[in-house]
């Protein structure tokens, strides 16, 4: 009896099973799998028209603190025909366990296989992510290359900040979403469902293509399937041209907005985590996009244009979510919060609302360039957590270059009442490799770094306050990215950009100022694969094959397999990563449309060289990127001080 | 449930009262926080039939209507059994609660009849001392469990032995149930499978002279 029942389980009986007798005592932190999390949306499988995963290639509790996984997540589920669970990558120990026992990776919600849902969406948040993808799909029993799948193999779709130039995952992706996911992905699962019972795809239909679906996705806006669009290359290896495979498909790909923000759904009801995940709050989206045109920026481009929610949609948010949560803190995220147009009545009336709860309001990094210190203050009434610059660049010129708005004077105004108000320690963040850069921009940097401890000192010793100043040098390392000013800017040589960091060390003395640096050979591998074409996917496959997974960790991410990975593939390291692209050359994501127009980004980049700089459309006139005409959108400021903020330190 | 980490329930609990609108008093201080105190952390990965907890609220609401509240606003798989109001001055729970009984299934890889088990449980009992290894902070540490251990009995299912003890546990110290499995198992090598020990907490109680009574019953 005993052993016909056990026959007849499903796998997901199988996996949840063994998961509770065997495999959760063995792992650290056995709540990244197990799942049933408050507001944990868990449904029928045979009341649903069609099921998607969300694959985020990180561990729970990165996976967890991402909105963009909250609000796709929450959305879908909230519709009675579509139903969304999470798989997350899991944790080495957890891996390992599953290879040994031929397990296969599964959902949090009902333990499902990957490989039973429809959909499988990935989020592509940094390019060191890649070899996860291709890890999990591997652990998932799904073919890694989108050509080797079989006609009812679940379709694998991307989205996220990376799909500005999908191409290095190209091959291992059958389609990929352009802009917002909550524009697209009901549609598109819609029609997915469509087909499913058109043709019965997944449930033994005959003759149900794949390649007749994808075609069927591909005329959805903003849905880009790489397999139609074919590159050519010239005799040298430069790319030619990116053609679509069918007439009726378009010969660039336009990305979908959100035109209303105040409208857009957004979760007031998201999961609660049981173990404490990144960003372990209520998450508040004041506004999307910024127009600052920091010309190194991608986000700043391909999150056009400005849209905020009004001050009454967020305050009423804020309560519902509370009270669905428990939480005790609300951050309210965006590019950059400090911008929203009613950034100080909105903070001040959160404070005092939820003050007799002890809810804190809190901003992702408290940016102090673009707002009072006094703002500081309240946000940091509840939370004390540490105030961060971001001068980007030690001299006024090459600020100008970047186009970051940030004067001398502004710089000293900050410091001044960070000090005067009582803060002892200060973060200050600066990229090294920025195009134009001399030795006097890293001098600059130095002598920043000390002029604020100076400063910062005699303020500190003026208030009678004894502790001694802390100023944290935070420096990163330039990647010239698709779709902005410096697309076409090579990144520095690795050496160089290591003797930079060398000459940072060497030249910063004093105690009180600690230097953080970033690898520089992440960089350089997060250059290369960012400005890359198709011809990376063997190179990642490679790296993978060799085993190359979590990247974004330092303490896993190994250069020498890359670099191998890289020569094996018969690709010069660099190729990519070094490359001056002229003007007139075709990159690898030109047939990619995010709205902005060539012409504004190639003046951008000559203002750039000649140091001039571009004002904000918020607060000024429109500059002509192109992305409100042709994506029929318009800058929409909905706090009610329009940006005309009495505060603003800038 | 079970997963979840002593400090994740506490913060569950802490979610839990904001959810359900019972205003908490909060410690004073840059960081405010709440006053929750379990009598005796869970380890990860025990199911537990009862937990007991002191928190202070603002104000002087019911404990009926708090306990109902409660539950309303619980996550699935916690669930309230009532709440008593104690005057201030009461000892803590952490420090009255001192015995804890416990549930232990262990897998068998081979056969094992009562009477082996019978007869093995019954020897170890007679032995004064139980020495089990411990990992403290400075290296691992020989603790006699054996005068923490207050009544052990044990059953065979065809494919498990299930024992019930009750043991030790609060300030005057804890005896983790896995140790006396361990000793058991030193005692005969009894076909078990070591990894699959399954835990269940049936209970914390007050022990005064012969009695053991409900941490709710003492308040
Ligand atoms: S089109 Fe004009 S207003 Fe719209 S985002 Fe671009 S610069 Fe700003």
């Amino acid at each position: 009896m005993e052993q016909t029942r056990r026959c007849f389980r499903q796998p997901h009986e199988v996996i949840s099973a063994v998961l509770e007798d065997e495999l959760l005592r063995k792992v650290a932190k056995p709540t990244r799998y197990t799942g049933g999390e408050l507001n944990q949306c868990k449904k029928d499988w045979l009341r649903v028209d069609v099921t998607m995963a969300f694959a985020f290639p990180d561990v729970y509790e990165v996976a967890m603190s991402h909105l963009g996984m909250r609000i796709l997540y929450h959305l879908v589920n909230e519709q009675p025909d579509l139903l969304m669970e999470r798989v997350f990558a899991p944790w080495m120990d957890m891996e390992d366990m599953l290879r040994k026992r031929e397990i296969p990776l599964f959902s949090l919600e009902s333990h499902r296989p990957m490989a039973e849902f429809d959909v499988v969406g990935f989020t592509l948040q940094h390019e060191m992510s890649f070899t996860n993808v291709l890890n999990m799909l591997d652990l998932g029993k799904i073919a890694l290359r989108s050509s080797d799948r079989k006609p009812d193999a679940p379709l694998i779709i991307a989205g996220g900040p990376c799909a500005a130039n999908p191409e290095p995952l190209a091959d291992f992706l059958d389609l990929v979403v352009l802009g917002d996911g909550e524009e697209v992905l009901p549609l598109l699962l819609r029609k997915i469902a469509a087909y499913k019972k058109e043709t019965g795809w997944r449930n033994g239909g005959e003759g149900a293509g794949r390649e007749e679906l994808l075609h069927r996705l591909a005329r959805i806006p903003g849905v880009y399937v790489p397999a139609f669009y074919q590159p050519h290359y010239g005799a040298a290896g430069e790319l030619k041209g990116i053609t679509p495979r069918y007439g009726d498909l378009p010969l660039r790909v336009r990305k979908q907005v959100v035109g209303d923000l105040e409208q857009a759904y957004f979760p007031t009801k998201p999961l609660v985590p049981f173990m404490e995940v990144v960003h372990d709050r209520v998450m508040l989206e004041v506004l999307r996009g910024c127009s600052r045109a920091c010309r190194f920026c991608q986000a700043g481009t391909i999150y056009r244009p400005v849209r905020e929610r009004s001050m009454a949609t967020l305050k009423k948010q804020a309560v519902t979510t509370i009270q669905n949560t428990g939480y005790d803190e609300i951050s309210l995220t965006s590019l950059n919060t400090a911008d929203y147009s009613g950034v100080e009545p909105l903070i001040q009336e959160l404070t005092t609302e939820h003050a007799a709860q002890k809810v804190g309001i809190s901003l992702p990094s408290l940016r102090v360039d673009a707002f009072s210190v006094d703002l500081a203050k309240a946000v940091q009434k509840v939370r004390k957590r540490g105030l961060t610059f971001a001068p980007e660049a030690g001299t006024q010129r090459l600020r100008d270059v970047i186009n970051k708005g940030v004067t001398e004077e502004d710089l000293w105004n900050v410091v001044d009442s960070v000090f005067s108000n009582g803060w002892s320690a200060l973060k200050l963040y600066f990229i090294i490799g920025l195009p134009t850069e001399t030795t006097a921009d890293l001098d600059g940097i130095v002598s920043l770094a000390e002029q604020v401890v100076y400063r910062g000192t005699s303020l500190l010793r003026k208030i009678g306050v004894k502790k001694p100043v802390r100023v944290t040098v935070s420096v990163s390392a330039f990647i010239p990215k698709p779709q902005t000013p410096f697309q076409w800017e090579p990144q520095v040589s690795l050496t160089e950009l290591e003797n930079k960091q060398a000459y940072l060390r060497s030249r910063i003395r004093d105690r009180r100022i600690t230097l953080n640096w970033h690898d520089a050979k992440v960089s350089f591998l997060e250059a290369e694969l960012a400005r890359g074409d198709r011809r990376l996917g063997q190179v990642i496959f490679l790296a993978w094959q060799k085993g190359c997974k979590f990247d974004g960790w330092s303490e896993h991410f190994n250069y020498e397999r890359w670099l191998a990975a890289l020569v094996e593939a018969g690709l010069e390291p660099g190729q990519y990563a070094y490359r001056v692209y002229p003007y007139d050359a075709i990159l690898p994501w030109e047939h990619l449309d995010f709205g902005i127009n060539r012409r504004y980004l190639v003046a951008e980049h000559q203002r750039a060289l000649a140091g001039v700089r571009t004002a904000d459309c918020r607060r000024d006139k429109c500059q002509g990127c192109g992305v409100c005409s042709s994506l029929e959108v318009s800058v929409d400021l909905r706090g009610d001080h329009n940006g005309k903020n009495p505060h603003r330190l800038l | 449930m079970r997963w979840l980490s002593h400090l994740d329930t506490q913060k569950a609990f802490e979610r839990t009262f904001r959810r359900a609108q019972i205003p908490l008093k909060y410690s004073e201080g840059f960081n405010p926080h709440p006053k929750i105190a379990f009598a005796s952390a869970l380890a990860v990965g025990v199911v537990s039939q009862g937990e007991y907890f002191d928190v202070e609220l603002a104000g002087t609401p019911e404990p009926a209507v708090v306990a109902a509240k409660l539950q309303e606003s619980l996550p699935v798989g916690l669930r309230v059994f009532g709440a008593v109001a104690v005057p201030p001055g009461t000892p803590a729970l952490m420090a009255v609660v001192n015995r804890a009984r416990y549930r232990v299934q262990v897998a068998l890889n081979g056969p094992v009849t009562a009477e082996q088990l019978q007869t093995v449980i019954r020897r170890i009992w007679l032995q004064d001392s139980w020495l089990v290894e411990r990992v403290g902070k400075r290296g691992p540490i020989v603790k006699d469990i054996r005068p923490g251990v207050f009544a052990l009995q044990g059953e065979v299912d065809p494919e498990f032995i299930v024992l019930d003890m009750l043991v030790q546990t609060g300030s005057a110290g804890n005896v983790r149930p896995e140790e006396v499995v361990d000793v058991l198992l030193a005692a005969d090598g009894l076909p078990v499978n070591r990894e699959r020990v399954d835990v269940e907490r049936l209970g914390l109680f007050v022990a005064q002279g012969d009695r053991l009574l409900s941490p709710l019953a003492i308040r």
